[in-house]
């Protein structure tokens, strides 16, 4: 991918997507690359698409918003109707395999439309809680901006305290983000 | 009643306790990196109202500055917060506010009795949407205000910072600005620097041979004015015209004097440019990469930045435009850094183009493309103008 690369993250607010990005920035951060983060913030608290602006590389980054993302993932309709001007054709584009009838909305001319059902999987097989981490083990998968083992550290670091009080979440966070990296190399097996 | 013993002792290792050892890297907001810079200079008390997008530096300060025994106060207004900004300065104190948009309004009156008092403030700005309300993003729409905002000839020192490293070094930069010269000084920031998150250094000034200036207080002092010491002759009104006149033209003399050692700028590859970037703040990010982008397919361009808006770095801008074919002057406001440019530029006749974006940002890509725009003569208006 590009370098920078520019990834833009959009779902709906209580979605989690702005914690799963400041944690990405983190490992990519840790692991001595350039990283550079901006929520979206307007006045209203609620209700409102959030998206997250993330750029990765080896050197100092420039402006903080951008025109067009090396990825977008959506996760919800609104998100997808929101973030289809930041793809192009170097775009690969994923959203939730659960967000129907945005078949309109999405972008045709990307690199690779991909559904991935992260949803499904945190409701069936992990917590609905995970959601987010699922997203960013995609995210990573699709980008090799970090390992997934510098991943691990930035959940651990920002998430610990909690396993300190139940370990199992450990375990239910690494494991989101090792299906959500699956998810994406079984699309582009 | 006096403290216990043990209280007292707590307190003064507080005081005593150095927030940064040496250097460290760090990731955070603009707004945070703010709060540790004034620890790290030593700041003493912030006075401070809320508002967006710059909330997180009282936060940060108030939850870090207990700590290190700093003091908060939260006034009822940003009318207020400036006045008593005034009043820990006249009392001695490295005090400073943050503010932005309408709350940079209300703070015009007392930044501008600093100005004619001669008082060391330092103000950290976060530029907003505006008029008005406008939005709570992000914009340059308050450069004019910052540089020149009061009712008087905008005696002040505004350093314009494009990154969190920019922040930090100009944070503590400002606090030993204003002390030595006595002009209330600015941190002029902006929302996105504000909220986004980057890695820059943390440090003790001194690990870095940075010594901060001494403090005195203005009133209060011991002796008998007059006899003892000098009398502290504060005074912001004036009978005469006369009087008035002779004040000002010294302070405006004074001012042009201390300029040169004030001004910062940064430019790069301008020597063969054809083509000059001019930007400040946090869309000299853009230019750069811009400038580089275009230098890979072969563009001959260059990039000026003033750091210092006022006092502005005049002569080195005219010596960048001298060679040049064209500058593009790019800012997220309807020409407020043109402004300064155009006045700095007077009786050159380097074409000027414009690429101006009111409260909206810049990236590197659209500035890019606009100067490949440009040179092919698709833009038809003079000199080229968006």
């Amino acid at each position: 991918m590009e370098n920078p690369v520019k990834i833009a993250l959009a779902g709906e607010g209580g979605q989690g997507v702005q914690s799963v990005a400041g944690i990405m920035v983190e490992a990519a951060n840790d692991s001595g690359k350039e990283a550079l983060y901006i929520p979206n913030f307007g006045v209203e608290q609620r209700g409102g698409v959030s998206v997250a602006f993330c750029q990765i590389g080896d050197e100092k980054i420039g402006s903080p918003k951008f025109k067009k993302a090396d990825l977008v993932i959506a996760l919800s309709d609104r998100a997808v109707r929101r973030t289809r001007q930041y793809a192009d054709q170097n775009t690969v584009y994923l959203y939730d395999a659960s967000i129907k009838g945005v078949e309109d909305g999405l972008p045709q001319e990307a690199k690779k439309v991909m559904a991935i059902p992260a949803l499904e999987i945190a409701k069936k097989e992990l917590h609905p809680r995970v959601f987010n981490v699922i997203i960013m083990g995609a995210a990573i998968e699709a980008t090799k901006i970090v390992g997934m083992e510098q991943a691990k550290k930035a959940v651990e670091k920002r998430l610990g305290y909690k396993f300190v009080q139940n370990p199992k979440l450990r375990e239910l966070n690494f494991k989101a983000l090792e299906e959500g990296a699956e998810l994406v190399r079984a699309q582009e097996a | 009643m006096s403290m216990p013993a043990v209280e007292l002792e707590a307190k003064t290792q507080r005081k005593q306790a150095k927030p940064i050892e040496g250097v460290k890297k760090v990731f955070m907001t603009g707004n945070e990196s703010v709060a540790w810079a004034a620890l790290a200079a030593g700041a003493e008390i912030m006075y401070g109202y809320p508002i967006t997008p710059q909330n997180e530096i009282m936060h940060y300060w108030t939850r870090l500055a207990p700590r290190y025994g700093k003091q908060f106060l939260q006034t009822e207004d940003e009318i207020s917060a400036g006045f008593t900004t005034c009043g820990g300065v006249l009392a001695g104190k490295r005090a400073f506010t943050a503010t932005a948009g309408p709350g940079n309004i209300l703070m015009q009156e007392s930044m501008s009795m600093a100005e004619m008092l001669r008082l060391p403030t330092v103000v950290i700005v976060q530029q907003r949407g505006g008029p008005s309300t406008a939005t709570v993003i992000y914009s340059q729409q308050e450069t004019t205000l910052t540089c020149f905002g009061g009712n008087g000839e905008g005696l002040r020192i505004v350093y314009s910072s494009s990154s969190h490293q920019d922040l930090f070094d100009y944070t503590i930069k400002a606090f030993n600005t204003a002390w030595k010269y006595r002009f209330p000084t600015f941190v002029l920031g902006d929302g996105y620097q504000a909220k986004m998150r980057e890695s820059l250094h943390i440090y003790d000034p001194a690990a870095k041979g940075i010594k901060m200036e001494k403090t005195v207080p203005f009133v209060g002092q011991e002796g008998m004015p007059g006899v003892d010491r000098a009398p502290a002759h504060l005074r912001n009104t004036f009978n005469t015209e006369e009087e008035l006149l002779e004040v000002i033209t010294g302070y405006v003399a004074e001012y042009q004097k201390i300029a040169p050692e004030i001004i910062e700028y940064e430019v790069i590859e301008t020597a063969d440019a054809e083509i000059v970037l001019v930007a400040h703040g946090i869309v000299a990010r853009a230019a750069w990469a811009a400038v580089r982008a275009l230098r890979n397919k072969g563009v001959r361009a260059g990039f000026f930045r003033p750091i210092t808006l006022r006092p502005f770095p005049a002569e080195q801008l005219r010596k960048a435009a001298r060679t040049a074919k064209k500058l593009l002057v790019a800012e997220s406001a309807q020409g407020q850094l043109l402004k300064l440019v155009q006045e700095a530029l007077y009786g050159e006749t380097v074409p000027i183009a414009t690429y101006l974006m009111p409260g909206q940002g810049i990236t590197a890509e659209e500035l890019s493309d606009y100067v490949m725009e440009l040179r092919s003569n698709k833009t038809n208006r003079e000199g080229g103008s968006r």
